[in-house]
């Protein structure tokens, strides 16, 4: 084999692992999307019939929080069947050893922020915050797998941060809205700007990024 | 005209060549993950990951917290730049032969 060839055969093998290992990610992409799009319809409704009539109560908290939970139950759903079929494509135990690593590192953040926001919720009847603690423990969750993730999956993560800290600041400096007689307004949109907008921005991003075919082509 | 001496021969080796391109693509795999996604026996990869740990091109890490001890291996920043370094010489070389 002369070293051109050589050299075109290394290429192929880089371009070959290249898509499988970033497999994940575009498995990921439409249940993101799909996630996002219902997370912002659902925040919308909240939102709009809030400017519209200011002093109502919509949906109520437990509606509020069987909601989000229908949504969160879809789009799971929706990666664990996207991800068994590409596990089964390629003839391989969908659970892997890297999901085992990947859930050890994912679990404990959002078992915190699930329990603790919806105790927030039934108890303490506070949507807003319950929905901050929602966005920083899934961020924290997403970094919490930094070590064997995509980067745009660790870009995400570090986006719900951020995110999840300015809001919070947001409604914790304005007294306006934390004093609102109802908080499914705010809640909702703390939902929407986070799980909608994020999550619909990090598919289209995979959608329209560059895959690595193209990139060990050129 | 390129020389070709500067193409990495530890990374040229097939074997040696798919586990640096997987370690680049995310942080950390666990040996077994490696082992299923390239198919290779224990013996073989192991002696490829030594080599390449040998070279100071990967770092190997051992967690023994759970009930089975894990494995897991990285690239390390020479192995990234040896890795990159070798990527642009493949081009250069495939370059070299579409202008001849």
């Amino acid at each position: 084999m002369s070293t051109t060839e050589a050299a075109l055969e290394n290429l192929r093998i880089i371009r070959s692992l290249m898509e499988k290992a970033h497999i994940y990610r575009a498995v990921s992409a439409p249940a993101a999307l799909t996630g996002g799009l219902l997370a912002i319809l659902a925040s919308t409704w909240p939102v709009q019939h809030a400017l519209a009539h200011q002093h109502e109560v919509l949906m109520g908290e437990t509606i509020f929080l069987v909601v989000w939970l229908v949504i969160l139950g879809i789009a799971s759903a929706l990666n664990v069947a996207l991800l068994a079929k590409e596990a089964a494509r390629r003839s391989q135990p969908f659970v892997s050893e890297g999901m085992r690593m990947a859930l050890r590192a994912f679990a404990p953040p959002m078992i915190v922020g699930g329990v603790v926001g919806i105790g927030l919720i039934l108890f303490l009847h506070n949507l807003t915050l319950a929905a901050l603690i929602w966005v920083l423990c899934y961020g924290l969750a997403l970094l919490a797998t930094a070590g064997f993730s995509p980067r745009s999956l660790v870009r995400l993560g570090w986006a719900f941060v951020i995110a999840g800290l300015v809001l919070f600041i947001v409604w914790a400096a304005t007294s306006d809205i934390r004093l609102l007689s109802s908080d499914e307004a705010p809640a909702a949109a703390v939902m929407g700007l986070t799980f909608g907008m994020l999550h619909v921005v990090y598919a289209l991003a995979v959608f329209f990024s560059r895959k690595p075919a193209e990139v060990t082509a050129q | 005209m390129i020389d070709f001496d500067q193409i990495d021969k530890l990374i040229h080796e097939k074997g040696r060549l798919s586990i640096m391109t997987l370690l680049s693509t995310r942080g950390e795999w666990a040996f077994q993950d490696l082992k299923s996604e390239l198919g290779m026996s224990d013996g073989n990869l192991i002696t490829h990951l030594r080599t390449l740990a040998t070279a100071g091109y990967i770092k190997e890490t051992r967690d023994e917290s759970g009930t089975r001890p894990r494995t897991s291996y990285e690239l390390t920043a020479a192995g990234r730049t040896a890795f990159q370094n070798y990527v642009e010489v493949l081009g250069e070389i495939v370059k070299a032969a579409q202008q001849t």
